[in-house]
């Protein structure tokens, strides 16, 4: 018996002993000094397709295999990039861009023709792209892609090969902007008449930007390298980018503290403390803002002054300091820091909408009550969507309103698609939501709470705001632009259907081993111009 | 005749499995293109809703599912614009069926070894070393062991890469955080069966005729102590083989354990329902495998259907 037993022994001993022969040298960290890095994309691009890519994660590989007309430079400034030169028309209504010498990654040229079918195809009802309204722009652009109008009248028209005529619905003082977006990319006409799925692995996808797919391991990894067609090649001194996707925050950073990636984003928030301090750490800022939306249809909040007084009573700075803890900024307006304008940054023009005065807030839910009559408070329930960070601001949001403001908040959470049902249909007094603007400018911003916009869920509509709004789109000039979004702004934090909470922002570990990365306030950082030092 | 039969049921078993996932499916509240950007127009939702067959009624829709079914078509990805279901299931099945592989060995060869091992030590040191290390493995669960793993083995120490996929030395890690749960049990379920068999008056005759107490234990305990281990063994490798969500998770594999929870919280309808199709088929035939394998192990089973 006993030597049965001690031959088992023996098994159980030696296999693992066998299995860990080998496991020593392993294959991570290639650090070396050639130029490539490693990035964490934390999951899998849901399309690489320019016209069928509607998040940040696709969009982040996306700008660095496409070029548009427009592009953003090193400094995050929009300048001329496939067009060369561009004319506009007195009205400002149509643009005739020149295009330059581009070639596809597969040497075929970048033609007006492919500007022109990429553009036609995102409107194209079968094509079912979410982001075809962002071509709203152009002229007959939504009627056919609404189904009401012809492709021959959308506004875009390839005169010969180097020549690209835009016409617009009206004049649109971003148009530069919209033009540098992916939605505005061109797609290899050809290529993608010839396969349907061409931009589904990587043997198919053709590019014409700084870089040309190499590898695509779904839901694994996915490289690029420098595209040797490139117009603008010799600025790109970056060999090779690859992004890994993972997706467990103490993974990726295990994965960077062993060199496996050369930058990660979204540290898990137990070691953002023990990173602070550190040479790698970073903090940018994030254009969008963390909301609770009000529902103007439901009381209390019927009444603005209960929406202001709520607004008033929380401790922005606690909120961010101490329960998100990944650098956000408290907010007190909606349009986050980061918009360039003729005077400077769009928010700094402006002071805060209001003060955190928990005793001017108390005096404001005692007018109301009076104004409407009620004895007490109508009770209140905060809805967010399921998420211990949501959970943990929401509790915090509760007990300051308690304490600030003696008022009794309950919390309700939902899971995410629900929760969005929910809140389409209007089922809450107050709810968490949150918005990212896809272009630095404060239109995508403002544009949330139009009245007839399908993300407004507070049923707040002011036709003053919405006036607004639709004169900013056609105004040229700049300074005017920013001056009547300004006023826009201010109706709308007068009324408050909402109430800010904090900026978002992105934090970062970077390798010091690089230099050139830029880190755009809404997108993920740039990495064309990264050089490892 | 038997084969027939039983492959008649685990088909009427599938088509039980996709009728009540499609009702269940369709009955909970939210919408697969909600999303906080809801920007769309109503014509592009309409139009995107066409693509997937969702604007027509449930039954014509559920009709329509099964048509594509019968030709093995699991149907297009809401949530994936480029890759529909079966390539989904095609790229990632392989990651999480080595990854499965492995860990069904490792549960199996150290699980039966330590349930020996503890049975013939029957209440020695070696037993409760055996068990204690089992109920460790039963009640640590796997996103705690897989971070322990890689902070040691590979932060730490260095030995393996901390996740991601591509090298044997990648499968190491997951494999083992993978297959202790699974292990554990094994062992103790062996150890029970190892003693009870021990037990049994033929194994004394065998002793008593003096036969080598190894031929003894590997002819007649091993192997009568196996049959209740291996009805344990099916489920079990369905469960390995089609991916975990945890595991998959925390070291980065590009398995499809991650589908089965995902799709739900997009409500990516062919994807609930083409993950939940894929893997009872692979329970219903491995438990198949696990009946004719009975047969092997015990010639005294005869296999036959029920009332026969």
């Amino acid at each position: 018996m006993k030597k049965i037993i001690y031959s088992l022994l023996m098994v159980l001993t030696v296999i693992p002993f066998l299995a860990a022969c080998g496991g020593g040298e392993e294959s991570s960290g290639d650090g070396n000094s050639s130029q490539e890095i490693t990035v964490n994309a934390t999951s899998e691009p849901p399309s690489l397709d320019p016209a069928l890519a509607t998040d940040t994660t696709s969009g982040w590989v996306i700008d660095h295999l496409f070029e548009g007309l427009y592009r953003k430079n090193k400094s995050g400034e929009i300048e001329p990039a496939i067009a060369e030169e561009t004319e506009v028309s007195e009205d400002k209504r149509t643009y005739t861009f020149t295009l330059r010498d581009a070639k596809w990654s597969n040497g075929d040229p970048v033609t007006a023709g492919d500007f022109e079918y990429a553009w036609k195809r995102i409107l194209n009802p079968e094509t079912g792209s979410s982001f075809a309204f962002y071509l709203y722009y152009l002229k007959g652009a939504e009627a056919y892609n609404k189904g009401d109008g012809s492709v021959e009248d959308v506004g875009v028209t390839a005169v010969d090969d180097k020549t690209l005529k835009l016409e617009l619905k009206e004049p649109t003082g971003f148009i530069e902007k919209l033009l540098s977006f992916w939605s505005y990319y061109p797609v290899n006409q050809s290529v993608v008449e010839e396969n349907e799925n061409w931009a589904a692995e990587a043997d198919g996808l053709v590019s014409n930007g700084a870089y040309a797919m190499n590898t695509w391991e779904h839901d694994n990894e996915l490289s690029v390298t420098k595209n040797d067609e490139y117009w603008d090649k010799d600025n790109i001194n970056m060999e090779k980018i690859t992004w890994k996707m993972v997706n467990d925050a103490t993974t990726y950073y295990q994965m960077y503290k062993s060199g496996e990636l050369d930058m990660i984003h979204t540290l898990p928030i137990d070691v953002i403390s023990s990173e602070k301090d550190s040479e790698d750490f970073k903090i940018k800022p994030y254009f969008g803002t963390y909301m609770y939306m009000f529902n103007v249809d439901k009381e209390p909040f019927t009444n603005p002054k209960v929406r202001k007084a709520f607004a008033m009573a929380i401790d922005r700075e606690s909120i961010t300091e101490e329960i998100a803890q990944g650098g956000e900024t408290p907010a007190y307006a909606f349009v986050p820091k980061g918009v360039d304008t003729p005077n400077g940054d769009f928010r700094e023009q402006k002071e805060n909408y209001f003060d955190e005065d928990y005793e001017d807030a108390k005096q404001l839910i005692e007018e109301a009550k009076e104004e409407e009559g009620w004895d007490e408070l109508p009770s209140v329930e905060l809805m967010y969507n399921t998420s211990d960070n949501h959970k943990k601001i929401a509790e915090g949001v509760q007990e300051m309103l308690k304490q600030n403001l003696g008022v009794n908040v309950t919390l309700n959470n939902q899971e995410w698609k629900t929760y969005l049902d929910t809140t389409k249909q209007g089922n809450f007094q107050m709810a968490r939501m949150g918005w990212i603007g896809v272009y630095v400018d404060p239109t995508p911003i403002l544009d949330y709470y139009l009245g007839d916009s399908p993300n407004n869920r507070t049923n707040w509509v002011n036709e003053k705001y919405d006036s607004l709004m639709a004169e900013s789109k056609e105004v040229q000039d700049e300074e005017e632009r920013m001056k009547i979004l300004h006023e826009a702004e201010d109706v709308l934090m007068e009324d408050m259907p909402f109430m800010p909470v904090y900026h978002y922002s992105q934090n970062f570990l970077t390798s010091t081993d690089f230099e050139g990365i830029v880190y755009p306030v809404n997108r993920y950082p740039d990495l064309r111009f990264a050089e490892r030092k | 005749m038997y084969i027939v039969k039983r492959i008649l049921t685990m088909l009427l078993t599938i088509w039980v499995i996709t009728t009540l996932t499609f009702i269940i499916m369709h009955s909970i509240p939210g919408d697969p293109f909600a999303s906080d950007a809801d920007v769309l127009p109503e014509e592009v939702l309409a139009n995107m809703r066409a693509k997937f067959n969702l604007d027509e009624p449930l039954p014509v829709q559920y009709v329509l599912y099964l048509k594509d079914l019968a030709q093995f078509d699991l149907g297009p990805s809401i949530q994936s614009e480029t890759r529909d279901v079966n390539t989904l299931i095609a790229d990632g099945f392989p990651a999480s069926a080595v990854l499965g592989l492995q860990s069904l060995v490792i549960a199996l060869v150290f699980g039966l070894l330590l349930g020996i091992i503890a049975a013939l030590n029957h209440n020695g040191i070696l037993d409760y070393a055996s068990m204690g290390f089992a109920i460790l493995g039963i009640s640590i669960p796997s996103f705690i062991l897989a971070p322990l793993l890689i902070n040691y083995f590979a932060v730490d120490w260095g030995m393996f890469p901390v996740a991601s996929w591509g090298t044997w030395q990648h499968t190491i890690l997951p494999s083992v955080a993978l297959a202790t749960a699974p292990l554990a049990i094994v062992a103790r379920f062996m150890r029970s069966s190892m003693l009870e068999v021990m037990n049994q008056n033929y194994i004394k005759t065998a002793d008593a005729k003096g036969l080598a107490i190894t031929g003894i234990v590997i002819k007649h305990g091993i192997r009568n102590a196996l049959i209740p281990v291996i009805s344990f063994i099916g489920p079990l490798a369905a469960f390995l083989l089609t991916g975990t969500f945890v595991i998959e998770k925390i070291f980065a594999i590009p398995g499809i354990g991650k589908y089965f929870v995902d799709s739900i919280f997009n409500r990516d309808f062919p994807v609930i329902l083409g993950t939940t199709i894929f893997f009872s088929t692979i329970l219903i035939v491995t438990l198949f495998l696990v009946d004719i394998s009975y047969r092997i192990v015990d010639p005294r089973i005869k296999l036959s259907s029920k009332g026969e």
